[in-house]
């Protein structure tokens, strides 16, 4: 019996530290699956997944205005993007642990989502090879946009690792267009593989069902979206996309996002619908027209601001009063299970 | 396996003669019929059954530093001829043989207080926000190129006067004068990535067979190619030489066997409408003379409708009268213990060197469409660049220590 039957018999088991108990029943790491065969007839939506793990932490550091914390958990399976098609990625037998680091900016707690970090991994002997990873921008329900890849640690011991992250493709205002592009932090930590097994681990009975498990209550921030009701300016459309709900918003003043004073700026919100998680890099365009007149009709842009998030915005000379959205590419980010079937198939959006 | 020639040394050079399929074609005594053009490397190539040439299978790049103080001396320039000249008496100019171009770098021009007349040769720096590049800065850098692994080792040993022959013809070496700083090593042909998967970067078995590079894909088509007249420098004390541009880039590839599908590796590497009609077999034989990248979107359209730009698609549109600006010379390596490229290419200026580079950074697909700065943005998310360096390959008759106004 190798883990995944043992996990499918245990069913409903929610038990933390099961992993645990798994290699104490003889049932190596290296030879077995982290995750339960997937439910049959997934939705095309967002749902609960099969199980639920913590994560732990290598430590935080921190370069400038950025901290990163590099969290990992078991070796995950995750569906890569392109276009509208998805790529299941399945756990190799020598992947160790699922790599995340998380890189945020310290003074708005935002997560910037469209940078590809790399981690290098060292043994301190120099001698041995250890794999370097260019984890995938991708999104989770317990933990929303962050990067991540499995990775096989050849060996416990002390290690030392080096994350870099660059900026550079999404526009960005208020404190976080003042910081600077990139960043470089530095860990040094023990690993030991007996410690990944000891991450609580849970299987859900209503796996498959419409719904999402809760943000992990981290010491990292999630990137959370405000909720529809609290969005600054005026409402234009709350509509539904591919299950991603899709407010959009017109405020006042678009000076900050490079504009007039005068102007205003419409923005789309598009985020995960029980968890407010941001859907990052979507092409996402709109067409706005004020008393008949078009103000705007073309691609939004990807931005990264303090109060509305990850958003896509343009400048309008006019608050529009009516506008379409219009998804011309899914949101290309990698997908954890629970999102894999939704975001894809995405429709306009229009005001009511 | 390590290659005899990443390994190096006598002891190299002896077991891969040992092994040797024949003798090595020797070079002509009268050395006045060899072109002014150190880079003239297509007409003494192989060419494919398209009409493609193929580079070398074997390649070897050696650092160097001129051990003198400041200018170079008249001596140390007739040591270098002498030592230039001697293998190219004892190995035919051709990929049977031994080819090679000897460059010098801004560094080297430091000596005379002055930047190479007429020549665009800046400082290599970063092309992108995401890379971090060590700047090479040795003063001139030996790139040797042949089908024999034997041929460059032989070359090599004779350069550094460990040897006084190289294939059966007396030789005179530059000892003294230039010192090995860095020296890297690699290989681009059908067969040898995967027969050198041995290293971290790529995953075992996972590299097609027939494929000249890790990646699996063939490249270097015709009709991607600049031409040698294309990258020729035209005027000044330098006409008939080139610039160079060397950077080292490690590969991590198991993301692209073990996670991406061959769909998105066509679409990563050409266009996702080449994925999307099956327009590449293998490694991509069936394509001929050019990687067809007419039959793309523009890369914005691709970029915004579908989510992902191919390298090829973007590459497409640097181009000045239909040319491209540069010209190829790359080939994969196992320095290191890891998968890599040696990215050597040649063209009139460095800035022309950038402006490709700069159109692979697809910088404005990422910011106004789903494609991420390295995600589904060509192959960016598979290249780590370690280092860069430039370089200016004069014409032959002053390839020797040259003076920055001759």
């Amino acid at each position: 019996m190798n883990r995944r039957r043992f996990l499918a018999a245990a069913g409903a088991a929610s038990t933390a530290g099961l992993a645990g108990c798994l290699d104490a029943l003889g049932f190596g790491r290296q030879s077995s699956a982290y995750a339960p065969p997937l439910i049959e007839d997934r939705p095309n939506a967002v749902y609960y997944p099969t199980h639920v793990e913590g994560m732990k932490s290598f430590g935080m550091a921190t370069d400038g205005p950025y901290t990163c914390a590099l969290t990992y958990s078991y070796p995950h399976r995750f569906w890569l993007v392109t276009g509208t098609r998805t790529n299941k990625v399945t756990i190799r037998s020598e992947d160790s642990i699922h790599v995340m680091p998380v890189v945020w900016h310290e003074e708005t707690g935002i997560v910037p989502p469209a940078a590809n970090p790399s981690v290098e991994f060292a043994l301190p002997d120099g001698e041995e090879s250890v794999p370097s990873v260019s984890p995938w921008p991708m999104i989770s329900q317990p933990m929303g946009v962050h990067f991540g890849d499995n990775v096989a640690i050849p060996r416990n011991g002390d290690y030392t690792a080096t994350v870099t992250v660059a900026f550079g493709s999404s526009k960005r205002t208020g404190a976080l267009a003042d910081a600077p592009d990139s960043a470089a932090f530095e860990f040094e930590f023990t690993y030991l593989a007996e410690r990944v097994d000891t991450i609580p681990y849970r299987t859900l009975d209503n796996a498959g069902e419409h719904g999402a498990v809760e943000p992990h209550d981290m010491a990292v921030p999630t990137n959370q979206l405000a909720p529809e009701p609290d969005l600054p300016g005026t409402l234009l459309a709350s509509g539904t996309s591919g299950d991603a709900a899709v407010p959009v918003v017109a405020v006042d003043d678009a000076a900050r996002f490079g504009s007039r004073e005068s102007d205003s700026y419409l923005a789309a919100s598009p985020r995960t619908p029980y968890n407010r998680f941001p859907l990052p890099m979507a092409s996402v365009s709109a067409r706005a027209t004020a008393g008949g007149d078009v103000v705007h009709d073309g691609a939004l842009t990807a931005t990264l601001d303090p109060d509305l998030g990850y958003h896509y915005g343009a400048p309008v000379s006019e608050t529009p009063d009516s506008v379409t959205i219009s998804f011309d590419a899914p949101p290309q980010v990698a997908r954890h299970e629970g999102y894999e079937t939704a975001f894809l198939d995405m429709p306009p959006v229009r005001t009511n | 396996m390590k290659s005899a020639v990443a390994i190096g040394g006598a002891s190299a050079l002896a077991a891969c003669l040992d092994r040797s399929p024949g003798a090595i074609p020797t070079g002509a005594d009268d050395l006045s019929a060899l072109p002014e053009r150190q880079h003239a490397w297509n007409d003494a190539l192989a060419v494919d059954d398209a009409g493609n040439a193929l580079n070398a299978r074997h390649h070897l790049l050696l650092l160097l530093d001129y051990t003198g103080d400041g200018t170079p001396s008249q001596s140390d320039r007739e040591t270098v001829e002498s030592a230039l000249r001697s293998l190219e008496r004892a190995y035919e100019r051709s990929n049977e043989g031994l080819l090679f171009t000897l460059g010098y770098s801004r560094a080297y021009f430091d000596r005379f207080d002055a930047a190479p007349a007429g020549v665009d040769l800046p400082r290599p720096e970063a092309l992108a926000p995401f890379e971090d590049p060590d700047a090479d800065t040795p003063d001139a850098v030996l790139h040797l190129a042949s089908d024999r692994g034997d041929a460059l080792l032989g070359a090599e040993e004779a350069l550094r006067g460990n040897k006084s022959e190289a294939n059966d013809v007396e030789t005179t070496s530059w000892d003294g004068v230039f010192s090995v700083a860095d020296r890297r090593t690699g290989f681009v042909g059908d067969g040898l990535p995967a027969e050198h998967d041995d290293v971290s970067g790529v995953p075992e078995g996972a590299v097609d067979e027939d494929s000249p590079l890790y990646m699996g894909f063939k490249s270097g088509f015709r009709g991607a190619q600049a031409t040698e007249d294309r990258v020729t420098i035209e005027s000044g004390p330098f006409a008939g030489g080139a610039t160079q541009h060397a950077s080292y880039i490690e590969l991590n590839l198991d993301q692209w066997y073990e996670q991406d599908s061959r769909y998105q590796r066509v679409a990563k590497m050409f266009c996702p409408a080449h994925a999307e009609n099956d327009r590449v077999e293998g490694v991509g034989e069936n394509l001929g003379a050019s990687s067809a990248v007419g039959a793309c979107d523009d890369p914005e359209k691709a970029a915004r409708e579908q989510g992902v730009v191919g390298h090829s698609q973007k590459m497409e549109g640097v181009r000045e009268d239909g040319s491209p600006l540069i010209l190829r010379r790359d080939f994969d390596s196992t320095d290191g213990g890891r998968a890599g490229l040696h990215f050597v290419s040649l063209q009139r200026e460095i800035g022309e060197f950038v402006e490709t580079r700069e159109a692979m950074n697809g910088t404005d697909a990422a910011e106004n469409s789903a494609v991420g700065q390295r995600n589904n943005n060509g192959i960016l998310q598979y290249m780590n660049v370690v280092s860069r360096g430039n370089y200016l390959l004069p014409p032959r008759s002053r390839r020797a220590l040259p003076e920055a106004e001759p």
